[in-house]
C-alpha cells in the first residue's frame, strides 16, 4: 500500500514540476498580437438548444469580432423554447437552399435560413438530436476549411478569429483549442474586457483552475504533442479532419471524444500534423456559480472522461501516439482518478498506525507544489497580457493557500462521485439549470482537465 | 531580462523549498519504505531510570528453615502471540510454530498456575543473592525472563504479568528499540518503543541482550563468538549506556558465548549472565553460565508443571 502511494506521489511530483517549469521557462513576454493580412475563410458553428436566455449574448460577441472572412452557423437543435423566435427577430431570417456534403449522418433538417441583416450568419433548424448531432449537421452544411465550434454560452473575444487564422497558417495544424476565460471574472467582456478577482470564492476557485489548466497544462501538452481535450467551448478544426473521423460521437463528453479522434488521425494518417493550444484566441464562458451546478458539471466531466478512456481503451499506444497515451493514462487516469481513491485512504491508514509524519509529508509537498503551480499560472498569464489590479493580486495571494486547503479538496469528491456514478448509471444525463429557465439544455463539457 | 530574473528567482526559491521539504521528511519515508526503525541512538539512555528503581529492592521472604529453595527454575520466553492473531510468519512449517513463540492462551494458563500455586517471581537482584547464598527464597520461587524485547511482550504479556503482580526480566536488544511508537501489527516483527518501555517498566526489569549484536555471520556463527573482543565490548557497552548502566545481568544471544565473552562481561562489570542450557539454577553455579528452561509452543500445562518441578 505504502509503496503504491509513494510511487504515485513521485509520478505526481514529476508531472507537477513539468507543468510548472515548461510554461514558466518557455513563455516570453508577449508583444501585442499582429493580425495576419490574409484571412482564411472560417465557419463558426454554434449548437443551441433552449438557449433563449443567452443566445443573444453569444451573437453580440460574434458581431464584435474584427474578422471579415467568416460565416456563422447557429444550429437550433429542436429547441422547445423561444430560441428560434429570438433569432428570427434579431437576424431577420430568410429561407435559402444550401447543399451539404452527405458524409456524416444527422437528424432531419427542417429549414436553412440566412440573416438579412448580417448575411454571414446562418441558422439551421433541425430536429433534436443532441449536441454532437447538431455539430455534425453544422459540419455538413459548412463551406469553409476551418471550422470553429463555439458553445452558445461563450462569447468570442474581438481578436479570437484572427488568432485562430494565424494558428492555421501552419499547414500542419489539424486542430486548435482557444483560451477559455471565465466570463464572470471579467468586466465589460464585449467592449474592453478587464479581469477582476473581486468575485465569489467558487468563481475565484474556477478562475485559478482555468488559468492553470490552460496557461500551464494545455501549453505544456502542446509542447509534448499530447493535447487530449480541445475545449468544447471554443475549438477549431480542419474540416477535412472532422469529415475523416465522421464527425462527433454522441456521448457525454463530445469535446474530449473528438480530440482523441484527432489524436488517432495524427497517429495513423497525418503523422507530421499536430494539435495546438492558441493562448491568444480567447473566449469568455459562463461558469457555474453555485456549488450545486459546479458539482453537476464536474461530475459530468469525470463521467465523460471515464467514458472516453473506456471507449478508446484498445487504441492507446496503437492508434494513439505514445505521449498522449501516457499523458491520458498516467496523469489523467492514474493520478487524476485512481489516485483520488487512494488519497482518501491515506489519512486513515497512516494516522491510525501513528505514522502521521508520512501523510504530513505528502500533504506538505502537495501543498507546496499546488501553491507554486498557481503562482506559475499567474506569472504566465501576466506574460499573456492578463493584468489584474494590485488589489486583485493581493486577493489572489491570499486566496491561493486557502483554495488549496478548501476548494481543491472538492476535486477528490467530484472525481470519486463521478466515477462511481458513471459505473452505476451509464445512461443518465444530468441536466443543470441556468438562471431563469427550467428548460432542459445542453450540458457544456467545457474543459475536462 | 525581467523575465530572466523572474525565472531564476522562481526556480531557485522552488528548489530551496523543495529540497527543504524533501530533507525534512526523507528519513520518515525511507523508514516507511524499509519498514525498519533506525537503530536506537547509541549515546542516549532510555528514560526509565526512575521507574526501574523497584529492581533494587530486596524482599525479606521470612523463609522458615528447611523451606528455602535449593534450586530455582529460570523460565525463558521470547514472543507471546494472541491465538487469534496467528499469522503465517509465525509458522516454521505448515503445522509447527517457531520455538520462540508461546500462545497467549497458554501463557495465561501458565501464569494462572503460578499464581494458584502461590509462586513468587524473583527480581534479578534477589536471584543473584540467592545464587550467592546470600538470600533465602521460598521453594516456590521462579525467575521469568523474556529475550529480545518484542513488542508483543508489552501488548500481550505485560497486562497478564501486571494483573498477577508478577515481574520478569526483559533482555532487550537495545538497538532495536524505536524512539517513535508504531501501531502493533501481529504480522510484523516489532520491538519495544520507548513508550512501551516506559509503560511496562513496573513489571519488566530491562537488561541487556547486546546493542546490535543479536546477529549471525554468513557461516551462521553468532557475533558474540566471531567478532573481535573490542567490537563486542563496544557493542555491549553501548547497550549499557542505553540501559542507564544497569549491569545486573545479561543474556547471550542464541545462548552462544565463550571464555572471552565472559571476560568481556566481567570487564564491563556485568554481574551475571544467562545461557539457554535446559536446567534449573542452583547456588554455586558459574554466575556467567546460568541455565534457563525455554517454554515451547507445544508445551502442555502438564509439561509446564514438570518444567517448574511442580508435582
Amino acid at each position: 500500500m505504502f509503496e503504491i502511494t509513494f510511487a504515485l506521489f513521485v509520478l505526481f511530483i514529476v508531472f507537477q514540476i513539468i507543468y510548472i517549469f515548461i510554461p514558466v521557462f518557455s513563455v516570453n513576454e508577449q508583444k501585442p498580437f499582429k493580425n495576419s493580412l490574409v484571412e482564411q475563410p472560417i465557419s463558426v458553428l454554434i449548437p443551441a438548444y433552449n438557449e433563449e436566455n443567452i443566445i443573444l449574448n453569444c451573437l453580440e460577441g460574434i458581431l464584435q469580432v474584427n474578422y471579415r472572412n467568416f460565416e456563422v452557423m447557429i444550429i437550433n437543435d429542436g429547441s422547445s423554447d423561444r430560441t428560434l423566435d429570438l433569432l428570427h427577430n434579431q437576424l431577420e431570417l430568410e429561407y435559402m437552399e444550401r447543399s451539404k456534403s452527405n458524409i456524416i449522418p444527422h437528424e432531419e433538417v427542417e429549414a436553412f435560413y440566412q440573416s438579412k441583416r448580417y448575411p454571414h450568419i446562418f441558422v439551421i433548424d433541425k430536429k433534436n438530436g443532441g449536441k454532437a448531432d447538431a455539430l455534425n449537421t453544422g459540419i455538413e452544411f459548412s463551406k469553409n476549411e476551418i471550422i470553429i465550434t463555439l458553445d452558445a454560452d461563450s462569447v468570442l473575444d474581438r481578436n479570437a478569429l484572427h488568432a485562430i487564422n494565424s494558428a492555421f497558417n501552419d499547414r500542419r495544424v489539424i486542430a486548435a483549442g482557444g483560451m477559455v476565460h471565465i466570463a464572470q471574472g471579467f468586466r465589460d467582456i464585449y467592449a474592453k474586457p478587464t479581469p477582476t478577482f473581486a468575485v465569489s470564492g467558487i468563481l475565484k476557485y474556477q478562475i485559478i483552475h482555468y488559468l492553470t489548466a490552460f496557461y500551464l497544462h494545455k501549453l505544456t501538452q502542446t509542447k509534448m504533442k499530447s493535447i487530449t481535450v480541445i475545449a468544447g467551448a471554443f475549438g477549431a478544426f480542419k474540416r477535412y479532419a472532422l469529415m475523416e473521423v465522421k464527425g462527433y460521437r454522441r456521448t457525454v463528453g463530445d469535446d474530449m471524444d473528438i480530440t482523441i479522434k484527432m489524436q488517432q488521425l495524427i497517429a495513423t494518417k497525418y503523422k507530421t500534423y499536430k494539435m495546438i493550444f492558441v493562448p491568444h484566441a480567447i473566449c469568455y464562458t459562463e461558469c457555474p456559480s453555485t456549488f450545486r451546478d459546479l458539482f453537476r458539471q464536474r461530475i459530468r466531466w469525470q463521467k465523460a472522461f471515464i467514458d472516453c478512456v473506456l471507449h478508446y481503451k484498445t487504441s492507446f499506444f496503437r492508434k494513439i501516439n505514445i505521449t498522449p497515451s501516457l499523458y491520458l493514462l498516467l496523469d489523467s487516469l492514474l493520478l487524476g482518478t485512481l489516485n483520488a481513491f487512494i488519497m482518501i485512504h491515506i489519512p486513515f491508514t497512516f494516522i491510525s498506525s501513528n505514522e502521521y509524519m508520512i501523510p504530513l509529508g505528502l500533504f506538505t509537498m502537495a501543498f507546496f507544489l499546488a501553491g507554486y503551480q498557481s503562482i506559475a499560472a499567474i506569472l504566465v498569464s501576466r506574460r499573456f497580457g492578463l493584468n489584474y489590479s494590485k488589489l486583485d493580486y493581493l486577493r489572489i495571494t491570499l486566496f491561493i493557500p486557502i483554495e488549496i486547503l478548501t476548494y481543491r479538496l472538492l476535486g477528490i469528491l467530484f472525481v470519486i462521485t463521478g466515477t462511481i456514478m458513471y459505473f452505476r448509471n451509464k445512461e443518465e444525463w444530468t441536466v443543470s439549470r441556468r438562471v431563469g429557465s427550467d428548460n432542459k439544455k445542453y450540458e457544456y463539457a467545457k474543459e475536462p482537465v | 531580462m525581467k523575465k530572466f530574473i523572474t525565472n531564476i528567482v522562481f526556480a531557485i526559491s522552488f528548489l530551496l523549498i523543495f529540497s527543504f521539504i524533501s530533507n525534512v521528511y526523507f528519513d520518515y519515508f525511507i523508514q516507511a519504505f524499509t519498514g525498519d526503525s533506525p537503530p536506537f541512538p547509541p549515546g542516549k539512555s532510555f528514560p526509565i531510570d526512575e521507574c526501574q528503581s523497584w529492581t533494587e529492592d530486596v524482599r525479606n521472604f521470612n523463609v522458615v528453615e528447611g523451606e528455602q529453595a535449593e534450586q530455582v527454575t529460570v523460565l525463558m520466553y521470547h514472543r507471546i502471540i494472541d491465538d487469534h492473531k496467528l499469522n503465517k510468519i509465525h509458522y516454521e512449517t505448515d503445522e509447527k510454530l517457531y520455538d520462540t513463540i508461546v500462545l497467549k492462551s497458554e501463557f495465561e494458563k501458565q501464569m494462572n498456575l503460578l499464581r494458584e500455586e502461590k509462586y513468587v517471581t524473583l527480581t534479578a537482584k534477589e536471584f543473584k543473592l540467592f545464587m550467592e547464598n546470600k538470600l533465602k527464597v521460598p521453594k516456590k520461587s521462579i525467575l521469568l525472563t523474556f529475550d529480545d524485547g518484542f513488542k508483543d511482550n508489552y501488548i500481550e504479556a505485560y497486562p497478564i504479568l501486571k494483573s498477577h503482580n508478577f515481574t520478569a526480566i526483559n533482555f532487550v536488544v537495545t538497538g532495536f528499540v524505536s524512539e517513535r511508537d508504531h501501531k502493533f501489527r501481529s504480522d510484523q516483527t516489532q520491538y519495544f518503543s520507548l513508550s512501551d518501555l516506559k509503560k511496562s517498566c513496573s513489571s519488566f526489569e530491562f537488561q541487556s541482550h547486546t546493542y546490535n549484536f543479536h546477529k549471525k555471520n554468513n557461516e551462521g556463527m553468532a557475533y558474540l563468538k566471531v567478532k573481535s573482543k573490542n567490537e563486542i565490548k563496544n557493542d555491549i557497552a553501548t547497550s549499557l549506556v542505553n540501559l542507564n548502566e544497569s549491569k545486573r545481568s545479561f543474556a547471550y544471544p542464541y545462548g552462544e558465548y565463550n571464555e572471552e565473552t565472559i571476560e568481556i562481561l566481567k570487564d564491563l562489570g556485568i554481574e551475571m549472565a544467562f545461557t539457554v542450557e535446559y536446567k534449573d539454577a542452583k547456588p554455586g553455579m558459574n554466575m556467567y553460565e546460568i541455565p534457563r528452561k525455554a517454554v515451547f509452543p507445544e508445551d502442555t500445562i502438564e509439561d509446564f508443571r514438570l518444567k517448574i518441578n511442580l508435582n
